[in-house]
């Protein structure tokens, strides 16, 4: 008997294959070795960029990446292989870069998401002091993970599911 | 050694960069690149100048890179060049789509530069 994408939410909700994703995603492209990490740093710096890819399809909802302005900076630093030292177009390009990545990966460890499930173009939001709320989620996976003396916050929100 | 006129197409400038950095680093050093940030502007490049290969994205705002594939096999716009996909689309069905609408190749985001050696290199020595 099929199982329903409803029925594996347990599955689909796993934090294991957000770990995995951000792990692919860093070492490849970045080159860094990222850690989950249970404490959330607070950011010196006040400003920080927020990249968010929309799922549609089978599951709706939101892969959203966040980190603080010097960690953005080195993290395009890393893919640039240039020294950025404001948020700048290239900084912000990165970050939807790493969202859209983060979310096409993440949704492809899932055969169902893989083959029928949406993206949407990144949206890249920059500011202090800001949140991001879905109200009454199918689920929400959020974790932490730091690099060298950087961090940085991976959610992924359901807000549907077939 | 000859040039190869690469043509480029993603949204994001940084991934574009990327890509050129990836065939420089797997030997493709004759490399003349043009860019374009979606399909619609990578057809104006066409139009304009051959090319000895064509990398593209999928998910791009104003024309996707299947649409784009399609309009330049419709349009005969670089016949016999070979096409590669980059992009985060990985399922069976995005592939297929591709090599309907006229790929050769097909490389998932995040990638090595070993993965465009072994993909797209072959592709650029046997046109």
């Amino acid at each position: 008997m099929a199982v329903s994408l409803r029925e594996s939410v347990e599955w689909v909700s796993n934090p294991k294959n957000l770990d995995e994703t951000v792990d692919e995603v860093f070492r490849l492209m970045l080159g860094i070795t990222c850690r989950h990490s249970n404490v959330v740093r607070a950011h010196a710096d006040q400003e920080s960029v927020t990249a968010v890819v929309g799922f549609g399809g089978p599951l709706s909802g939101a892969c959203v990446f966040r980190a603080g302005a010097a960690a953005a900076m080195k993290m395009a630093g890393r893919m640039t292989n240039a020294n950025h030292k404001t948020l700048d177009h290239t900084v912000k390009d990165a970050a939807g870069e790493i969202c859209n990545m983060l979310a096409g990966v993440w949704k492809g460890k899932v055969p169902e998401l893989a083959a029928n499930c949406r993206l949407s173009i990144p949206a890249v939001i920059t500011g202090r002091d800001y949140n991001l709320h879905v109200l009454a989620p199918e689920f929400e996976v959020r974790r932490h993970y730091s690099f060298d003396d950087g961090s940085f916050e991976v959610t992924i929100i359901c807000d549907g599911l077939d | 050694m000859r040039e190869i006129r690469t043509l480029i197409v993603d949204d994001s400038s940084v991934m574009r960069k990327i890509v050129e950095r990836a065939l420089r680093q797997a030997g493709l050093d004759q490399l003349v690149v043009h860019e374009a940030g979606s399909g619609a502007e990578g057809l104006d490049v066409l139009k304009a100048k051959p090319v000895d290969l064509i990398l593209t994205d999928i998910n791009m705002p104003v024309m996707d890179g299947l649409e784009f594939l399609r309009q330049v096999r419709a349009q005969s716009l670089a016949p016999g060049v070979p096409v590669v996909m980059i992009t985060t689309e990985s399922s069976e069905d995005h592939v297929k789509q591709a090599i309907q609408a006229g790929a050769q190749g097909y490389i998932r985001k995040p990638f090595t530069a070993d993965q465009v050696k072994e993909r797209i290199v072959p592709l650029v020595r046997a046109a």
